[in-house]
């Protein structure tokens, strides 16, 4: 659906996007994350047309892109940060998306409108003033001014930004939802946690390049090859830790408190021995549970990574 | 001792504040300008300071080079000579040379006179140069002093009609007083021939000017550099001008004097081809008919006076002279159409304590020798609102540019009118937002289709 | 159609239809009328058994007077010689023209700086069409202008005999395609600057000098003067709306329709080129603010 090819944007001596190769399938819900001052924004501007590329290609449904495709922009819907404070507030809601329907020609376009607002429960709303909408009200506005040709990619940029934890779930619902209707997705949000969720596939951009591009699991993966159990127990014997060392299926094991922390393989599932193994040993376990491998600290790892490798080079 | 310093000062102040009133006079080379400008010749001067001489291009104009006192006049505000004190003309040639350097012309000091000749048309302007000046100028002074004979014959004779006609009428009384018959008496004395006044020579309408020393300047249109050459073939110093020639963009046309019949002292022109004659309706209006040139408006102001600013972007009209022998067609609003022909009029005060005066029909039986203006009468109403003009020459060919429209405005119209059209859109603005108040309540906004 | 002008076209529209809704552009047109109509008044009140009498209305004293001062006295015969319409078209057009244009340079570089214009890019427009867009509407509301205080004019002169001539005709196509190169101006200004304030400042800074040059190059003079400022202003005159109004006003005045058309042309031309411009720096800078 989308591919870039040693994409580059430099301004004047400063290159804020230095060849970056992304690959983005059809019916994809793809994350793009990235430190700030990473290029993140460069990088959407010459996807969206905005900005043209210092080098490299663009490849939007399979065709060349460049600014000057009108004709491809139709096919994407952009879902901004922030919509533009102060303009176009006298309009109605139902005005707003009529002016963006015809900019896309978009055929019988009061039909269509009225079935999106439907959608997001904003058709009551529809005679309302822009200027009269609460913040999550905007931004379902947004999303289905964004909706309004049936575009092939929903592009949003912090699309939960500022909204309350409903306004987080029904935005997220509506995500998922156009997904499941074919629509490939690009979101870039600092909201890692979201991400996680929803994300098929993510990319991690840092100092202009590219440094992960993986599906969800993969990314995780990267952490690290173990999984980690946390056992809590009536009381921790100081030796216990030792012992479950001993086990064939423990990587490392670490006692805190009434809290054994078990690293085992990611490959097979040994809780059932290690309860066993406990039980064995004369103790009870209060609670068994794998701590969750966060997208938060994938990142953080892997960008710190990032920042290492370059020191390094630059060193050498 | 200091007191009578104080009393000095006191009387050396006011004395030396009237010694700065005296203008500053500066000794310049000055050149004297009479240039023809369409209608007449008019004098002016080039003092150091001027850049530029602007003359009409194919008429005689008269320039002059003088050392002489320049100054500035307060009063006036402008730069005045002080001919009396110093007036020294300059012998030599005067060099012409066009835009590229090269000498055009040199021109030598002849003698002339200029005059107009009376004709058909106003502009009979002549020049005449050295012998032809000197006879041309004789042959005035000739029918001048024949004129002033004949104007001392009549007094002497107006005289001894009057003391003839008082000796008769003394007469007449006596013999009333007397009881005897005077008719035979009043009869003669009636019939005694007054004496004629003598005519004006009517050979001229402006008589020849005293002969004076000048180059006869005529050049075609362009920019041209000149200097005075001495008689030793030395350039004279501060001697360089420029000297502009221009011609009229336009000739021909036609333009209008109108007078009131209520302020004959007052003319209006209408000059510019497509105005409008706009009048209350109060007073018939006596027309008359001119022809003009289209000049450029700074050029004519400097060809008048060197010293005149102009607007170099705008042409006026300039009069030139009445058109002889020319008919007016009229036509009102209904399409009713006349002929007008120009008659002599006169103006006669109004009799009485009543100020004021009428303007009648000239009679040569009256008491005049002569009307005093020769016009078209075009008679106005209140309730006329269209005039059309046109006029025609002494062929009934229309004369160019000559239409005219004269409307007869009502100023009566209520202010009020005129405020209700400026709050038109106010209004308008009213009922755009209150419409779109109620859509938007009523939750039926208007789409912008 | 090609696509960024038909977005320029409806997004035009709706920018319309907001003027509309604006109070401001009535409450000009009103002043503008007001104005206008004081003129006429004040020119019928003038009017004597003779003619025209400056002299017989104070308004109308001051006005001649200052404008003799200015650019003499056939300057001033010319102006009212059909009448008093053509100034006071100018009087009543000018405080809308200027309001359009302000509010035009002030709202397109604010769209700019709120993130609309980039919004609207992000669809099948770009830079052009929001610069068609906006520079549509204000020849639409312009035209509307003209077109409502030539008809309130029209009701004037037939309640007081006075004539709309052929040089009111003119003078409507002239101040229409005038008024369409300052607007333009209007636009360069709100692309070459990021914040509205500056780019208002701009554009009454270059119509200033314009107005200027154009005062300088048509009052009255001693006599034509080359100086480093005079020939400074030769070239600004290029550029300058007023160098091509002034062609148009002495072509009416020379009676050469060839000039009159040539001038209308040619502001026209400069229209086109400013807007050309305008679209090249955009299409450079983007439309991000």
């Amino acid at each position: 659906m989308i591919r870039t090819r040693g994409l580059v944007k430099r301004y004047g001596a400063f290159t804020a996007v230095n060849g970056i190769d992304l690959n983005i399938p059809r019916g994809e819900i793809y994350g793009f994350l990235g430190p700030n001052g990473a290029g993140k924004t460069s990088t959407i501007m010459m996807l969206l047309g905005i900005t043209p590329p210092t080098a490299g290609e663009i490849h939007l449904f399979g065709e060349r892109y460049s600014p000057r495709r009108l004709d491809l922009r139709r096919r994407i819907g952009v879902v901004p940060e922030k919509h533009p404070r102060g303009v176009w507030h006298w309009m109605s809601a139902a005005e707003y998306l009529r002016l963006f329907a015809d900019i896309f020609e978009v055929p019988r376009p009061n039909e269509r409108i009225g079935m999106l607002l439907e959608k997001v429960d904003l058709a009551a709303f529809q005679k309302r003033r822009i200027r009269d909408f609460s913040r999550g009200m905007l931004q379902k506005l947004s999303i289905i001014r964004a909706l309004l040709a049936d575009p092939d990619i929903l592009f949003l940029d912090e699309p939960i930004s500022g909204l309350d934890p409903l306004g987080i779930k029904q935005v997220r619902d509506l995500i998922l939802s156009e997904n499941r209707e074919g629509r490939t997705i690009f979101i870039s949000s600092h909201q890692l946690s979201e991400m996680e969720k929803i994300c098929d596939r993510v990319a991690i951009i840092s100092r202009g390049r590219l440094i992960a591009e993986d599906a969800m699991e993969r990314i995780l993966s990267r952490i690290s090859s173990d999984r980690e159990i946390r056992v809590e127990l009536e009381t921790v014997p100081a030796a216990l830790p030792a012992r479950v060392k001993g086990l064939p299926f423990v990587r490392d094991a670490a006692a805190e408190g009434t809290v054994l922390t078990v690293k085992i393989p990611r490959e097979g599932d040994f809780r059932k021995p290690l309860a066993e193994f406990l039980i064995s040993q004369g103790l009870v376990a209060l609670s068994l549970a794998e701590k969750a491998l966060s997208l938060e600290e994938a990142f953080i790892t892997i960008t710190q990574e990032n920042v290492v490798e370059l020191a390094e080079r630059g060193r050498e | 001792m200091r007191k009578a310093f104080a009393v000095l000062l006191l009387v050396a102040a006011p004395l030396s504040l009237a010694r700065a009133d005296v203008p500053v006079r500066t000794e310049q080379l000055i050149y004297s300008v009479i240039a023809f400008n369409g209608r007449d010749y008019t004098p002016t001067f080039a003092p150091e300071s001027s850049r530029a001489i602007y003359l009409l291009a194919g008429a005689d104009s008269f320039i002059s080079l003088r050392k002489t006192l320049v100054y500035f006049w307060p009063l006036t505000g402008r730069l005045q000579t002080d001919t009396q004190t110093l007036n020294e003309q300059l012998d030599g040639t005067l060099e012409v040379r066009d835009r590229r350097g090269r000498v055009f012309r040199s021109i030598s000091l002849q003698r002339y006179t200029f005059f107009n000749v009376r004709g058909e048309y106003e502009q009979n302007w002549k020049v005449a140069v050295d012998a032809d000046a000197e006879r041309e100028y004789q042959r005035y002074l000739s029918l001048y002093r024949s004129f002033m004979k004949s104007i001392d014959d009549y007094t002497r004779a107006n005289t001894e009609y009057l003391a003839k006609l008082k000796e008769m009428s003394d007469r007449i009384e006596s013999l009333k007083a007397s009881g005897r018959d005077v008719r035979a008496l009043q009869e003669k004395m009636s019939s005694v021939p007054r004496p004629r006044q003598p005519d004006e020579p009517a050979d001229y309408v402006v008589p020849p000017a005293p002969l004076q020393q000048a180059f006869v300047v005529n050049l075609p249109p362009g920019q041209y550099r000149v200097r005075l050459i001495n008689p030793d073939g030395s350039i004279m110093e501060g001697s360089d001008k420029r000297i502009i020639c221009t011609t009229p963009r336009r000739s021909g046309s036609v333009g209008y004097q109108v007078i009131p019949s209520d302020k004959w002292t007052r003319p209006e022109e209408s000059k510019t081809p497509s105005a409008v004659i706009y009048v209350n309706g109060s007073a018939d209006l006596y027309v008359s008919v001119f022809f003009q040139d289209e000049l450029n408006d700074l050029a004519y102001q400097k060809t008048l006076d060197n010293a005149a600013r102009g607007n170099p972007n705008v042409f006026s009209w300039v009069r030139i002279q009445q058109v002889p022998h020319a008919s007016l067609r009229m036509s009102g609003a209904d399409g009713t159409a006349s002929v007008l022909d120009e008659r002599p009029f006169t103006v006669q005060q109004s009799q009485g304590s009543s100020l004021g005066y009428t303007i009648v029909p000239y009679d040569p039986q009256g008491g005049q020798k002569s009307p005093d203006l020769m016009a078209f009468r075009v008679p106005v109403s209140t309730g006329t609102r269209l005039i059309r003009l046109s006029a025609v020459d002494n062929g009934g060919k229309p004369l160019p540019e000559s239409g005219r429209q004269i409307r007869i405005v009502s100023p009566e119209v209520p202010s009020l009118v005129f405020a209700l059209l400026a709050i038109i859109p106010l209004a308008a603005m009213i009922v755009v937002l209150a419409m779109r108040r109620r859509y938007s309540r009523q939750g039926t906004t208007p789409q912008a289709e | 159609m090609k696509a960024s002008i038909r977005s320029g076209l409806v997004i035009g529209w709706r920018q319309l239809f907001e003027s509309l809704l604006s109070p401001g552009f009535y409450i000009m047109l009103s002043v503008g009328l007001a104005l206008g109509s004081v003129l006429v008044a004040g020119f019928t009140g003038s009017i004597g058994s003779s003619g025209f009498d400056p002299q017989a209305s104070p308004l109308y004293d001051l006005i001649s007077r200052s404008l003799s001062g200015a650019f003499g006295s056939t300057f001033v015969e010319k102006l009212f010689a059909e009448g008093p319409f053509l100034f006071a078209l100018v009087a009543a057009f000018l405080p809308v023209s200027v309001y359009l244009a302000i509010a035009s340079v002030f709202r397109f570089a604010q769209e700019r700086s709120a993130g609309a214009v980039e919004l609207l890019v992000y669809g099948p427009a770009d830079g052009t069409s929001y610069i068609l867009a906006a520079f549509l509407k204000d020849l639409i509301l312009s035209a509307v202008s003209l077109a409502f205080i030539a008809a309130a004019f029209a009701v004037e002169a037939a309640l007081t005999n006075l004539l709309l001539g052929p040089l009111f005709l003119w003078a409507l196509a002239a101040l229409f395609l005038l008024s369409a190169s300052f607007f333009a101006y209007g636009l360069l200004c709100s692309i070459v600057v990021v914040s509205s304030s500056s780019a208002i400042a701009l554009f009454l800074g270059i119509s200033l000098v314009f107005s200027l040059v154009f005062a300088g190059s048509f009052t009255i003079v001693g006599a034509p003067v080359r100086t480093l400022s005079s020939t400074a202003a030769a070239f600004l005159s290029w550029i300058s709306p007023f160098f091509y109004a002034g062609m148009i006003f002495r072509g009416v005045q020379a009676g050469s329709q060839g000039a009159v058309l040539a001038g209308l042309l040619l502001l026209a031309f400069l229209s086109a080129l400013l807007v050309l411009a305008g679209r090249l720096i955009i299409d450079a800078k983007g439309v991000r603010a």
